[in-house]
């Protein structure tokens, strides 16, 4: 029964007014009887009622009692005090909109970038137990940074399964790019190879169908594959009976039948050895998955295009894993030199997933928190200043008895009641910036697609209220509750001026937030110098007025369909030039080649020459991106395979290997010493195809009608705005090839700003930021200086009265102000230095500690700071110094 | 505010109602009070008003019961008697009570 009484006294603070009443009616029943026995006892009519009620004892005081007996006590009396700050806060419309307000920027940008985190970072991956999976590659035991991603796991972890006690299982697995052939058309997809082994690995089960089985990868089997849930949904309308139907794909002769659907939000594993494919997007949900077939030869298993993924056995961490590896290994290297340098690297997947979504959503997280601190030090001081005003209030109160802690809750309660409201409205706002942010987000947040705001945001949005509530709260409230009454009391008339001491106290909180604003900023102005040094930097090829699509055609002859789709789209009307070309700068281009160089030193082996970038285009290609040519000729159509090879070289290429001479006429073998050499026929400038803040380094072109390239770009240069004749190329190609993919459709100029969107995207953010903070921060400046202002007017009045100028009295103020505001950019500073450097992977050719930055930033604040105290000034030097000293 | 001072040690007077509603049966509040004070004659200084709060807790607590019916002088009131919780309750309230006394009476007696 011991439940009993606290649900009754619970439900008592609910029925309180149903039993207050019960009660009166059973006092006055008492009452009556009492009465009438008196009567009975023969006292008169007025004795009577008056004997009743002494022996009755005080009514009031028996409810209160009754009250306190039947309830929790502690509840009614903060309810009441919430009832009673509502009412207070009621009362000051004005100044509750302002603290509501403040906050809920504070909490909302807050919870929009934990919610973002929430979503990307703390979701994991719909893996079983994901943490328990590891992704295992090489490192150079030197420390080095390898070029590439060295392949030998992939040649070892047959052994390994057998051997390594650490793993429970390990399974191989790589990325593929192709398209499915349909009837109402063609469409690209990515997907996984897998070995058998990898979906017990991942701990991934079916939703349909099932796995994929050890008869699959017999070499006379059907093909099979698995498809992701939402490609099912989306090309199959999520058919239940899909199981048994194939599928056609791109240069394969059977069709696949699907044997089975994939759960929701599979995403990719990294595959490094794929990253610089144009298509790769590792963020990306899965569509297929193909089983690796070894065909005849198991070695295939080994292929080393295969990534690797573990799961470590039940008691062991990826230290221990990573150390029994390297211990085989090291066995391995005394007998293969192969092995020789190189140490397994085991990392676990989850913050191998999250690193790039770490990268660009902490520092935000970090920026967003400093906004919260801002807006809490803006309501603090309302609170505060507030205080001053009801100081009289707060005394008389105290005098009658009431408790310093009950006057300490009751400022509190107010706090947290404006941090709630905050709170709730600030988790609004938060779900209005998460829809912002994933309209200006795009690609930049990996799985930014994934992100909902629901109760956790709301939740966190409340948990930040509390901070909050305390953060602003506390030191009003304390000071509420250590008032003097007598000191207050003696003074004259409810003033709004406080103390020494106290205004030290307030300059202190508004130095912290001129300081943590200078820590936006510069965080802001590092980021807006980079964009501009991206800016000007020579990108060495033309952006406006292009369209770019990638086109392939899955079926029919290659050479026939690619030369009527130039001749076709180039007589389009509005069509200036247009070209092929595979590896268009700033979509990605794995596309590599060991060069044997003539003139050089001839390597042991091919795989010793230098590795150099390939791309392919078609004649015209470098004058439609505005890409001099320095010597020699450009590509001819005339160029094909019954032509000698010809190659195209960048001047980087041509000042490494043929510096002092001329490149032209000289040879490259790029398929190996017994395979026919290409002719280097011109030489073009430098261009950062690879990333716009990277410089160039060698390159070679081919002919595209000598390479031939399955997927590419159409590039068309156009007279007006380039996307308004995408519909006339796209249904003019599908009319020269029904079978031809025409996807991804953008402008030039779309591609580069994708290529510095994350950049731009905490750019924003940032500003975004550090406007609002700046802006919190002039207004609390501007509170803080009318406060001293009004604290020390007769002070002013005085030194008015003895002779002070105007001017005398404005140096006063400002002095006053500029001493907040340089204490607050010297904090700052110190701050910025520490805290930018966690923007330092965004950063272009600028420091994170960079001079002139810091001193602009700086400059900058103090003077539109200073402009905040152009008010408070003038209300000192228009005082009238008779009447503030008169009364 | 200050919690009301009481003449009894507490919780006797808990004992004393339901002690009143074991040997009485069904009342009301008044009748009670007027029992109560009766029974102890001079040497209880109680109110009468304080049995509600007392009332309430035990009804809260489940040892009693109230329902609605009407007074001798024709008004609603609540007439209160002992649930089966609260005979048990009373039974081992007597029995503490009791051996309580015993201790306090033995140590007076070794005290004197």
């Amino acid at each position: 029964m011991r439940w009993r009484a606290p649900i009754q006294r619970l439900l008592a603070l609910v029925r309180r007014r149903r039993l207050d009443l019960e009660l009166e009616a059973e006092i006055e029943a008492h009452l009556e009887m009492a009465e009438r026995d008196a009567r009975q006892a023969g006292l008169s009519a007025e004795e009577a009622r008056w004997e009743a009620r002494r022996r009755f004892g005080g009514i009031e005081q028996i409810k209160e009692e009754h009250r306190d007996q039947r309830s929790v006590r502690w509840v009614e009396t903060r309810a009441r005090e919430f009832r009673y700050a509502l009412r207070t806060l009621s009362r000051t419309p004005g100044f509750t909109a302002m603290a509501v307000l403040t906050l809920a920027i504070g909490i909302g940008a807050t919870a929009a970038v934990f919610s973002l985190i929430q979503g990307v970072l703390l979701t994991p991956p719909p893996y079983k137990e994901p943490g328990q999976l590891v992704l295992i590659s090489s490192d150079r035991t030197d420390g080095q940074q390898q070029e590439s991603p060295r392949p030998w796991p992939a040649a070892q972890w047959l052994e390994w399964q057998r051997e390594v006690k650490s793993l429970q299982s390990i399974a191989a697995y790589g990325w593929a790019f192709n398209f499915l052939i349909l009837p109402d058309g063609v469409e690209s997809f990515e997907a996984m190879l897998v070995t058998r082994e990898y979906f017990s690995v991942v701990g991934l089960e079916p939703v349909l169908g099932r796995k994929f089985l050890p008869s699959d990868t017999a070499p006379s089997a059907t093909p099979v594959c698995i498809i992701g849930y939402e490609l099912w949904q989306r090309r199959f309308g999520g058919n239940p009976n899909i199981l048994g139907q194939t599928v056609r794909v791109s240069r394969q002769d059977a069709p696949f039948e699907i044997v089975g659907v994939m759960p929701p939000g599979v995403r990719f594993l990294p595959a490094p050895n794929a990253a610089r494919e144009p298509n790769y997007d590792v963020n990306a949900l899965v569509d297929i998955w193909l089983p690796i077939a070894p065909g005849p030869n198991p070695e295939a298993l080994k292929r080393p295009q295969w990534s690797i993924v573990g799961r470590l056995a039940p008691g062991f961490t990826r230290e221990q894993a990573q150390a029994e590896l390297a211990l085989i290994t090291a066995r391995q290297a005394q007998a293969d030199r192969d092995f020789a340098g190189f140490a397994p690297k085991v990392q676990s997947l989850t913050s191998e997933y999250n690193r790039d979504g770490e990268r660009i959503l902490l520092p935000l997280f970090e920026a967003a928190a400093l906004v919260l601190l801002i807006a809490c030090g803006n309501v603090a001081a309302l609170l505060f200043v507030r205080g001053l005003g009801r100081q009289q209030e707060y005394a008389v109160r105290a005098a009658l008895g009431i408790g310093r802690a009950q006057l300490f809750c009751e400022v509190c309660i107010e706090s947290l009641l404006l941090a709630l409201v905050g709170g709730a409205l600030g988790a609004g706002l938060a779900v209005l910036a998460v829809r912002a942010f994933k309209l200006i987000g795009g690609h930049t947040v990996p799985r930014l697609d994934a992100v909902t705001t629901g109760w956790p945001v709301l939740l966190f949005g409340l948990g930040l209220a509390l901070i909050a509530a305390i953060l602003a709260g506390l030191f009003p409230a304390w000071r509420a509750s250590r008032l003097d009454p007598n000191e207050v009391l003696k003074g004259a008339g409810p003033r709004a001026t406080a103390g020494r001491g106290e205004r030290r106290l307030l300059q202190i909180v508004t130095m912290a937030q001129a300081a943590l604003t200078l820590v936006l900023l510069v965080g802001a102005g590092l980021l807006i110098r980079t964009m501009i040094n991206i800016w000007k930097a020579p990108s060495g090829y033309k952006t406006s007025h292009i369209l770019a699509m990638t086109v392939t055609a899955v079926e029919g002859n290659w050479s026939d369909f690619h030369r009527r789709a130039l001749d076709r789209v180039s007589t389009l009307p509005g069509v200036q030039s247009i070209a092929f070309a595979w590896g268009v700068p700033l979509t990605g281009n794995n596309w590599t080649a060991h060069v044997i160089i003539e003139g050089q030193p001839a390597p042991a082996t091919q795989n010793e020459a230098p590795q150099v970038p390939l791309r392919s285009v078609t004649p015209g290609y470098f004058e439609l991106l505005g890409i001099p040519l320095i010597e020699g000729r450009d590509f001819r159509s005339s160029d094909d395979d019954s032509a000698p090879q010809v190659v195209v070289v960048n001047s980087a290429f041509a000042d490494r290997y043929f510096s002092g001479t001329t490149a032209l006429g000289k040879k490259v073998w790029l398929f190996g010493p017994d395979k026919a050499p290409g002719t280097i026929v011109g030489v073009v400038a430098n261009s950062r195809t690879d990333d716009l803040t990277r410089q160039a380094s060698p390159e070679i072109y081919l002919s595209f009608w000598q390479a031939r390239a399955y997927s590419k770009h159409l590039l068309i240069r156009t007279e007006a705005d380039p996307l308004s004749i995408a519909s006339a190329v796209h249904t003019a190609l599908r009319e020269i090839n029904p079978y031809a993919a025409v996807e991804h459709i953008k402008t030039f100029d779309q591609i580069r700003n994708d290529s510095l969107a994350s950049r731009r995207f905490a750019m924003q953010l940032l500003v975004g930021f550090a406007v609002v903070g700046c802006l919190l921060t002039l207004v609390g400046i501007y509170a803080v200086l009318s406060l001293s202002v009004a604290s020390r007017r007769h002070e002013i009045a005085i030194r008015i009265t003895v002779g002070a100028e105007y001017r005398d009295i404005r140096n006063l103020i400002f002095f006053d102000g500029f001493r907040l505001i340089a204490g607050g950019v010297a904090a700052g500073l110190g701050g910025a230095l520490v805290l930018s450097r966690a923007l330092r992977s965004f950063l272009y050719e600028v420091e994170p500690s960079d001079p002139a930055t810091l001193v602009a930033v700086a400059i900058m604040f103090t003077g539109v700071a200073l402009l905040a105290c152009w008010a408070p000034v003038q209300r000192a030097t228009r005082m009238d110094p008779m009447k503030i000293l008169r009364c | 505010m200050s919690k009301r001072r009481r003449d009894l040690p507490y919780g006797t007077l808990d004992l004393l109602i339901m002690k009143t509603l074991e040997t009485m049966g069904e009342m009301n509040g008044y009748r009670i009070a007027r029992r109560i004070e009766q029974v102890s004659g001079d040497a209880l200084k109680l109110s009468q008003g304080a049995i509600y709060p007392a009332l309430i807790r035990l009804e809260q607590e489940g040892w009693i019961r109230a329902r609605w019916g009407i007074s001798e002088t024709n008004r609603k009131v609540k007439f209160y008697s002992l649930t089966k919780a609260g005979r048990k309750q009373l039974k081992a309230e007597v029995e503490a009570w009791e051996q309580a006394n015993a201790l306090v009476a033995r140590f007076l007696e070794a005290a004197l």
